[in-house]
């Protein structure tokens, strides 16, 4: 038998025909690339040049040979190295025209290992992604469910639906309005859709699908809509959870009575709480528009960027500082800020979170405190120092008029000791009346502190007080400067004032330096939000402050040895100026001379 | 004659310097009563003594409320003078404060022999006498 050349060998299918001892005797060329065989093959045992060959297929072959037309199949092989192949075949009994020859088979076989693999894949993540198809045929009035569509209802696989038993499935209310309409519009106007919606099984569960719907239409009438149908239960529920503490946490951030800021890395908010928009006196557009650096204290900014910076560079994960900003109107606003990171998957920074609380109320209440304190600690003083006024100026009076009655009284003294003795009585007795005539004004200034205090123009009344001493000014050859800004008005008493700045004026003049050209008095005056600062400085004798820094300002206490000293001015002064809620400080140097600063309250 | 040589009065109160000096006049406390008006101006004084070789004064009697330099400051320049020329002085503190942490404060002075509390009386400077051994001759 001599093999004949096929005029099919060029044919791109991969066929070989063998004779009936099972020999090749044609192949197409693609036979021999599928199967990486050479053309020598020919003539050779067909199951010895491919060994690894499902058994069915000889089966199939030994079948033709006896008799019969066609066969086909479809088997896998696992070949010795473990790999597993899919073969597909067609196997035909040549019928020949020679009666007396043997028949011929022609095989078709595909290695059709990565369609099946594909299918398998299909199916497999079909299962995963539990993606049901089915399909409604209008013409035939049938539905189809796929196996995972039946199982999604957890209906059994026998299962016959119908449309009307589909859409019972769906939840009623929403859902199953909502599909009802969607089939009518599919039906009536070729409307794809594309829903999440909710049905309950029939075992009662209540499950989120997906239904894709693809209407066919055919002369303006849908004929089928065919369809996936997939379980996306678990994808829903972590959604809808997703968003629900996204809705919690927004309801947290948009109803905190902590001010919270979302702030990017440039330092621009991103979003802003109303407590936040409270607090800071801004409408939420307006501090959208800002970034953090715009409304911070300058002061404290470093800080805050720094710390920033330490975020930034992964050092630390949050940081807490107390801070000012600046509200609407420029004035302080005093919080506590929490900022902490918050990092995209990457690990990189998306944005940072501020939470701000107000402390305000509790800064001022502090300083309030500090006042009152430090007030209360300045009347203690002047109480015990007033207790040793009482004690000691009075009882030196006392005590000398105890003795110069025992002088008067004392026969045994001679006339002219007696005679003296009265004019001194008069002098001790009059000295007991001023000093208890200047503890009757400390007392009224104590008693007096409750008074309304008003406000009052400084300039005019420094003004009148330097008319009022300008005898005084004029023979010491004193010059006075005097600035003071125009319409500085302080929070006081008119008579305290006047007093006050009598005294300071006074006293730089009385203890002026004689070996000095010219006595200098200066007389100016600052303000800040809250308080005026009134300095009166002169070129006088100056104190030895270490000396005598803490009596300065205590009664009856003289350092210079002035014949008018009285040791009561300074002591009336700081009373006064402390009863309208001021106080007075002193720098000083001997030689070169005194600052007396008054810092009094503003409006 | 009296029975000391010299004695200072440190005050700034002229009723008290006037009534001292005639308490002590009385009694023959001593030969000189010399009066200063404060701390500086008894300590000036005491220095020009010492320069000059001369005797210092027998009883200081001190007051502690001056101006310029008051007892207290008095006290503290004194003890810097050199011991063998202040040995014989003694030093009464008479005051009018009769506040407790005056009189502990005099205490804590070596130098300081007593605290008197005005007002002065003759009874309580022939005390001062008798403490100084001379009682006997008044």
């Amino acid at each position: 038998m001599t093999p004949v050349k096929s005029v099919f060998q060029h044919a791109s299918i991969p066929f070989a025909i063998i004779n009936h001892e099972q020999f090749f005797v044609d192949f197409s060329k693609q036979w021999l690339s599928s199967f990486d065989l050479e053309s020598d093959i020919l003539g050779k045992n067909f199951f010895e040049a491919m060994p690894e060959l499902p058994e069915e297929l000889k089966i199939d072959i030994n079948y033709c040979l006896e008799g019969i037309k066609n066969r086909s199949d479809s088997k896998r092989i696992v070949q010795k190295n473990g790999n597993s192949i899919w073969y597909d075949w067609k196997v035909s009994l040549l019928s020949e025209q020679d009666e007396n020859s043997s028949p011929n088979i022609l095989v078709i076989l595909e290695n059709v290992t990565h369609k099946r693999l594909e299918e398998d894949l299909l199916i497999k993540s079909q299962q995963v992604a539990k993606i049901g198809g089915w399909e409604i045929d209008l013409v035939r009035n049938t539905i189809y469910w796929s196996k995972m569509t039946k199982e999604i209802h957890e209906v059994p696989e026998d299962y016959i639906p119908d449309l009307a038993k589909g859409l019972s499935f769906y939840k009623e209310g929403h859902s199953r309005e909502t599909m009802a309409k969607l089939v009518k519009d599919g039906i009536e106007q070729g409307i794809k859709w594309d829903a999440e919606l909710q049905i309950v099984t029939s075992k009662g569960n209540v499950v989120w699908i997906r239904a894709i719907g693809e209407p066919e239409m055919l002369n303006n009438k849908c004929v089928r809509i065919v369809g996936t149908f997939q379980d996306i239960d678990r994808r829903k529920q972590a959604q809808l959870q997703l968003e629900n503490s996204r809705a919690s946490l927004k309801g947290t951030f948009d109803n905190s009575s902590i001010g919270m800021a979302l702030v990017a890395k440039n330092g621009k908010f991103i979003d802003v709480n109303s407590s936040l928009c409270k607090s800071l006196g801004y409408s939420k557009d307006t501090l959208l528009n800002l970034n953090f650096q715009d409304i911070t204290h300058p002061d404290d900014l470093e800080i805050d960027l720094f710390l920033l910076n330490e975020l930034i560079k992964g050092k630390r994960n949050s940081y807490q500082i107390e801070k000012r900003y600046f509200n609407n109107n420029r004035q302080l606003v005093y919080v506590i800020l929490t900022v902490t990171v918050e990092r995209n998957v990457d690990g990189e920074i998306s944005h940072f979170i501020s939470q701000i609380v107000d402390i305000s109320t509790r800064i001022k209440a502090e300083k309030k405190l500090k006042g009152l304190l430090e007030l209360t600690t300045n009347q203690n003083n002047s109480l015990m120092n007033f207790a040793h006024i009482v004690s000691h100026n009075l009882r030196s009076h006392a005590a000398n008029l105890t003795m110069i009655s025992d002088f008067i009284t004392d026969e045994s003294l001679g006339e002219d000791i007696r005679k003296d003795s009265l004019k001194l009585l008069t002098k001790a007795s009059k000295g007991l009346n001023e000093t208890i005539s200047h503890l009757n004004e400390v007392v009224q200034v104590k008693l007096e502190a409750d008074k309304k205090l008003k406000s009052i123009p400084l300039n005019p009344l420094v003004d009148k007080v330097l008319t009022d001493i300008q005898a005084v000014i004029d023979e010491n050859r004193a010059h006075v400067h005097i600035s003071i800004p125009k319409n500085i008005e302080v929070k006081g008493v008119l008579a305290y004032l006047e007093s006050i700045v009598l005294n300071l004026v006074t006293n730089a003049i009385k203890y002026k330096d004689q070996s000095k050209e010219k006595a200098l008095v200066s007389i100016s005056a600052t303000e800040d939000n809250e308080t005026v600062v009134l300095q009166v400085e002169d070129n006088g004798l100056g104190i030895d402050l270490d000396k005598y820094g803490e009596k300065l300002f205590g009664m009856y206490k003289t350092f210079h040895g002035n014949e008018d000293a009285r040791g009561i001015g300074l002591f009336i002064t700081k009373n006064q100026v402390e009863s309208m809620g001021g106080k007075i400080v002193v720098e000083s140097q001997p030689a070169v001379g005194t600052i007396f600063k008054v810092t009094l309250l503003k409006k | 004659m009296g029975l000391l040589d010299i004695a200072f009065i440190v005050d700034d109160d002229p009723i008290h310097q006037f009534g001292m000096k005639i308490l002590l006049e009385r009694i023959k406390f001593s030969n000189e009563v010399l009066i200063y008006q404060n701390g500086q101006e008894a300590m000036d004084a005491l220095t020009q003594l010492i320069e000059n070789g001369k005797k210092l004064p027998s009883v200081i009697f001190l007051d502690l409320n001056m101006p310029i330099k008051d007892g207290w400051g008095f006290l503290d320049d004194f003890v810097e003078i050199p011991h063998q020329n202040r040995e014989k002085v003694v030093i009464y503190v008479v005051s009018s404060s009769i506040n407790p942490s005056d009189q502990e404060k005099a205490k804590n002075y070596a130098v300081v022999s007593n605290y008197i509390v005005k007002p002065i009386n003759k009874g309580q400077l022939t005390k001062v006498l008798d403490d100084l051994g001379l009682i006997d001759a008044v």
